[in-house]
């Protein structure tokens, strides 16, 4: 099996997915996604010269407009009723760039 | 106990049965509860129940009854319902399966969910899956498995293995699912029953939470064919809430009854080959061809040359659309949160690492480096041109036939921590994918047991876009030839899997 991606870079990709990963989950983490991106395989040898890309399944359907009319939402009492963790109406989250008071 | 046999009744059933006034829609409740009470013991198919509004709207069913008004009531007055628990309904938690939003409380209900109360379904629980839907076993939940009614030391098959298995046990008459890349049909293989993914576009996802945009799509469970087709009926229908919703005006019991004189059935000479499939599953399909032959359909030939590539497309596509969807789970606004960190980034990686399970972050992190700068154009780029092919490819089918006859999974069910490997996992997908990669509808009819493994053996029907009704139809005929879907001997009429 071809390493496509180090343990080093699963790190770096696990910061940018905001997935932490613990040292010992790392080396599996690694072998799991090496085995998925080789199955890939097949996707990397096909002969696509001019074929157009489909990102919607039904392709030749047009886009839906409406008129833009004001309608109910959710309240904010609603929209707060899940949060773990609220303030005067508001989301409550820890400093943004660290090192404030959590 | 209930005068009249709940696990046996169909829609029409039931509807006859308010109409005789055999009994009310608040008895239908109370049999169901009591039937769930007894077999979920066994099967874990629930992860909430909630007898207060089941008993509410039965009330409401037997207030319209007795007004004489039944006539005015839906397609599915008084059929208790469930629900796959990736669809909200206002008053339950909606868990996705995960310890993410094991705690979540639907705000809102769902489109889907609200089309089958506003038919005068009867809302019985939310049911188990793979964690967001990652799977096809159901055993990645974070609550549990759920044990397949034909043998309970086997996998439901997934990730809509508790909707299945909730109405092979004889629980619900009817159930939704959803189905990314054959998370409709596989369980409803598994488990022996019938089970439509509509094509895209058919059923409004607004209130499901997504999972691949571009490939979910919802669609029932149920014992018998017509009954599928009555939850059909209920469900299509444009929704301004989801943009992908188009509009419907089929009734899809209309040629239930028509058999398929005269009607092309497509036969793909690269699945009946394919590496995998069970000698079993083969001649089971290969003898629905038969009998389709038999009752006067013409059978032709039609090729899909890359439908080998849709496994690759969709563990590309899938993930990074994925990927896409659960980064809205910040641990801020809803979801798990792991509390007490200095700083955000900090509380966003401890909170997802926590709530998601193992199979949940390895799709997050392959999509993550598959949206990668310089990975991109590796991979996704050319998922979606091979997606042209296989779409072009089942267009080109379709000017040939009218219908397409494929095994549904390449196997019968398996057993509990028999696949541990995620690339053999998802191998139980291909026969289903390249139907969500090219949007067709497809679903799954039972074609009795195997006859090595004496377990549920279904073939997939497969029909062009926005023509459900053509699948539906073969489904029928197939129905006739082998009767509909049994209920399994430890959950046959009176029995609860002792």
């Amino acid at each position: 099996m071809s390493e496509h991606v180090t343990e080093q870079d699963v790190r770096r990709i696990a910061e940018y997915a905001r997935i932490g990963l613990t040292d010992d989950e790392l080396p599996q983490m690694t072998a799991d996604l090496n085995s998925i991106i080789d199955s890939l395989k097949p996707i990397t040898e096909y002969d696509l010269e001019g074929v157009e890309p489909t990102f919607h399944p039904i392709g030749d359907l047009s886009n839906v407009m409406r008129e833009d009319v004001e309608g109910t939402s959710f309240t904010q009492a609603e929209a707060l009723s899940n949060a773990p963790a609220k303030e005067n109406g508001s989301f409550l989250i820890p400093s943004i760039l660290g090192g404030g008071d959590a | 106990m209930a005068s009249f046999d709940y696990s046996a009744l169909t829609v029409d059933g039931i509807r006859a049965g308010l109409a005789a006034g055999d009994f009310s829609a608040r008895e239908i409740a109370e049999a169901a509860l009591a039937r769930i009470e007894a077999a979920d013991a066994k099967v874990n198919a629930f992860l909430q129940l909630i007898p207060d509004a089941a008993l509410a709207a039965a009330d409401a069913v037997d207030a319209a009854v007795a007004a004489g008004k039944l006539n005015e009531l839906g397609p599915l007055a008084g059929v208790p319902v469930g629900f796959k628990d990736n669809m909200n309904l206002l008053g339950t938690r909606t868990t996705c399966g995960s310890h993410m939003l094991e705690n979540y409380e639907s705000m809102y209900t769902a489109t889907c969910v609200q089309r089958l109360l506003d038919a005068g379904g009867l809302p019985m629980g939310k049911l188990n899956m793979d964690e967001f839907a990652f799977g096809s076993s159901t055993e990645t939940s974070a609550f549990g498995t759920t044990k397949n009614p034909w043998d309970l030391e086997r996998v439901p098959g997934g990730s809509s293995g508790g909707s299945a298995a909730a109405v092979a046990a004889g629980m619900l008459p009817i159930t939704l699912g959803s189905d990314t890349g054959g998370s409709i049909r596989q369980p409803a293989s598994f488990c022996g029953v019938v089970g439509v993914k509509p094509t895209y576009g058919l059923v409004s996802r607004y209130g499901v939470v997504a999972f691949g945009s571009s490939l979910d799509q919802v669609g029932p469970f149920a014992r018998t064919v017509r009954d599928a087709a009555l939850a059909m009926n209920a469900l299509v229908g444009h929704d301004p809430l989801d943009c992908t919703s188009q509009p419907c005006t089929t009734d899809f019991t209309a040629n239930l009854e028509q058999g398929v004189e005269g009607m092309r059935i497509g036969v793909v000479p690269e699945f009946m080959t394919a590496q995998g499939l069970e000698p079993e599953v083969g001649e089971a399909v290969l003898d629905a061809i038969q009998k389709l032959a038999s009752a006067g359909a013409e059978i032709v030939e039609v090729d899909l040359p890359n439908a080998a590539a849709a496994m690759s497309a969709y563990y590309v596509i899938g993930p990074s659309e994925a990927f896409s969807n659960l980064s809205r789970f910040d641990s801020v606004r809803y979801g798990l949160c792991d509390p007490g960190h200095a700083d955000l980034g900090s509380q966003y990686e401890a909170s997802r690492s926590r709530g998601f399970g193992p199979e949940a972050r390895r799709r997050i992190m392959l999509g993550s480096y598959l949206l990668s700068a310089g990975v991109y154009d590796t991979y996704y780029y050319p998922a979606q041109q091979v997606r042209t092919l296989i779409t072009d490819d089942y267009r080109m089918a379709f000017g040939e036939c009218d219908c397409i006859l494929a095994p549904a999974s390449p196997r019968t069910a398996f057993k509990f921590g028999e696949i541990t490997d995620p690339t053999t996992m998802h191998l139980s997908d291909i026969f289903t994918i390249s139907i969500n990669i090219a949007g067709n509808g497809g679903m799954s009819v039972p074609l009795g047991l195997g006859k090595d493994s004496k377990l549920p053996v279904s073939a997939q029907l497969i029909c062009p876009w926005f023509q459900d009704e053509n699948m539906l139809r073969v489904a029928a005929a197939l129905e006739r030839e082998y009767g509909a879907a049994e209920l399994p001997p430890a959950f046959a009429s009176g029995r609860a899997g002792e």
